[in-house]
């Protein structure tokens, strides 16, 4: 019951993600000949590339990514402080389950839509190209909603914790999205740049990409468990904080 | 005078944090020129150049969008939903004037903010022995808040049409996205003005276009105050 409490919660944010993205996978395979001939809105130093850079300047490195991030600081909003705002808290709290289980079910629920959405694209291109004769291969298509679903992971944990801890309805999301604006800089910022620390670098994998042997193919490199671990662990962290805060708010 | 000071009271935590962050940005942008360049710019340029990049045209520009477009949030959708909605309509004004009182202290907020960068980065600029002129960042303070006007009233006419938790912000960055990719489209440019061209100052931005986007922007609030008029809460 939790779980569909959970989800009809979340389900409209979660669909129209959802139908965004599928509409900008679908957009840029479709109108691939139309969008590079018109050159739009790839930027100059990528124009007139293959299509699997086209592809990965478009989607999996571009516009889709920048959306999903922002979106998902939408999907990550949860907790009982809205419930509080609309008088049903005390409905919630009254129910024979602890808040931990109210709460871990939206993490949970959370975490598989998210999950979801970042399989959007690693499904719809590689399907949706052999319909224009075009071939994407899709376990690079995969390697990609792997890097989104951890990348997203953090941004999803912050904004919920976010949402646990703060009041205003609107003041997490936008709290969450200035959090998201300064890590982009600060990541970025010449000291530490070299350690590669920035979400947005990491889930497109910006300035690691390679072309193999014919030029045809542009490639990710491995990907880093190591460093999925820690993004994966953070988020635990972070979680468990929101956890640990509604145990002791006062409703 | 009582309603703007309750629109206020209901965005002025949303306003306050995008004021902090963006006068914060606008300062870090100006005292670690040096270090921020090289995440702004691929090679070396010139400061008045990199400012544009980093603020009027690039990053700092996509932060103030997405933030106006918030500030739209809210209404009496969102009051039905905590349910004051009844107490507000029981209050002796019309609806429309409750729509304009929310659209203008909206208006006030994204050009304050607008503004900010415009003055701060000439004011700072000689702390760190550079020079930006007044006259350029102001022009760019008056191209934002135009802009950004346009921006809020997209976020301002979701809030209106769409009354679930979130879902107007999410719609409203939605038709922003749609927006912003339609405007790219081969042949556009004689139907829409790309907003964010106009912003950043290299896009068509003579009296006309900012006269014409400043009217479909006061359209869309009258449109928004229309449905509110007519809906039943």
């Amino acid at each position: 019951m939790l779980w569909l409490k959970a989800w009809r919660e979340s389900r409209v944010r979660f669909l129209l993600t959802a139908l965004t993205l599928s509409t900008l996978s679908a957009f840029a395979v479709l109108f691939e000949p139309y969008i590079q001939q018109h050159q739009l809105p790839i930027p100059i130093h990528m124009r007139n590339g293959v299509y699997t850079e086209y592809i990965y300047n478009l989607i999996f490195s571009g516009t889709a990514k920048g959306i999903f991030a922002l979106l998902v600081i939408f999907l990550g909003l949860g907790g009982l402080q809205r419930e509080r705002a609309h008088n049903t808290a005390g409905f919630t709290l009254a129910l024979p389950v602890s808040r931990f289980r109210v709460i871990g079910t939206q993490i949970a629920v959370g975490i598989i839509e998210l999950a979801a959405l970042a399989l959007v694209p690693a499904i719809l291109i590689p399907g949706l190209s052999t319909f224009m004769h075009r071939s994407y291969p899709f376990p690079i298509a995969l390697h990609f909603s792997i890097l989104w679903f951890f990348g997203g992971l953090i941004i999803f944990s912050v904004s919920f914790l976010l949402s646990v801890a703060l009041s205003g309805e609107y003041t997490a999301p936008v709290v969450c999205y200035l959090l998201l604006a300064l890590h982009t800089f600060v990541a970025a910022s010449h000291p530490l740049a070299p350690y590669r620390l920035q979400l947005m670098w990491i889930m497109g994998e910006f300035r690691t990409m390679r072309w193999d042997a014919a030029h045809d193919l542009l490639q990710p490199p491995p990907l880093s468990w190591l460093r999925l671990l820690v993004m994966a662990l953070l988020a635990f962290l972070l979680f468990s904080a929101a956890v640990r805060v509604t145990d002791r708010q006062d409703f | 005078m009582m309603l703007l000071y309750k629109a206020w009271l209901e965005s002025r935590t949303r306003f306050l944090l995008s004021f902090l962050a963006i006068a914060g940005l606008s300062t870090v942008f100006v005292f670690f020129n040096h270090d921020v360049r090289t995440a702004v710019t691929d090679h070396d340029v010139s400061y008045s150049e990199y400012i544009w990049k980093a603020i009027f045209q690039g990053q700092l520009r996509d932060i103030y969008v997405v933030l106006a477009l918030l500030l739209g949030m809210g209404g009496l959708d969102r009051e039905r939903a905590y349910g004051t909605s009844g107490y507000t309509l029981a209050l002796p004004i019309s609806r429309w004037r409750f729509v304009t009182a929310r659209g203008i202290a909206g208006v006030i907020e994204t050009a304050v903010l607008a503004f900010l960068p415009a003055t701060l980065v000439p004011a700072l600029s000689p702390f760190v022995h550079e020079f930006y002129a007044w006259g350029q960042a102001l022009q760019f303070g008056i191209l934002w808040t135009v802009g950004g006007v346009l921006i809020f009233t997209m976020g301002f006419f979701a809030s209106v049409l769409f009354s679930g938790e979130y879902s107007a912000a999410v719609a409203a960055l939605i038709l922003l996205f749609a927006y912003s990719i339609a405007t790219d489209l081969p042949g556009m440019e004689h139907f829409i003005v790309d907003i964010h061209d106009t912003m950043n100052g290299s896009g068509p931005h003579g009296f006309a276009t900012l006269t014409m986007i400043s009217l479909t922007a006061a359209a869309i609030i009258g449109l928004a105050g229309y449905i509110t008029t007519r809906k039943d809460y």
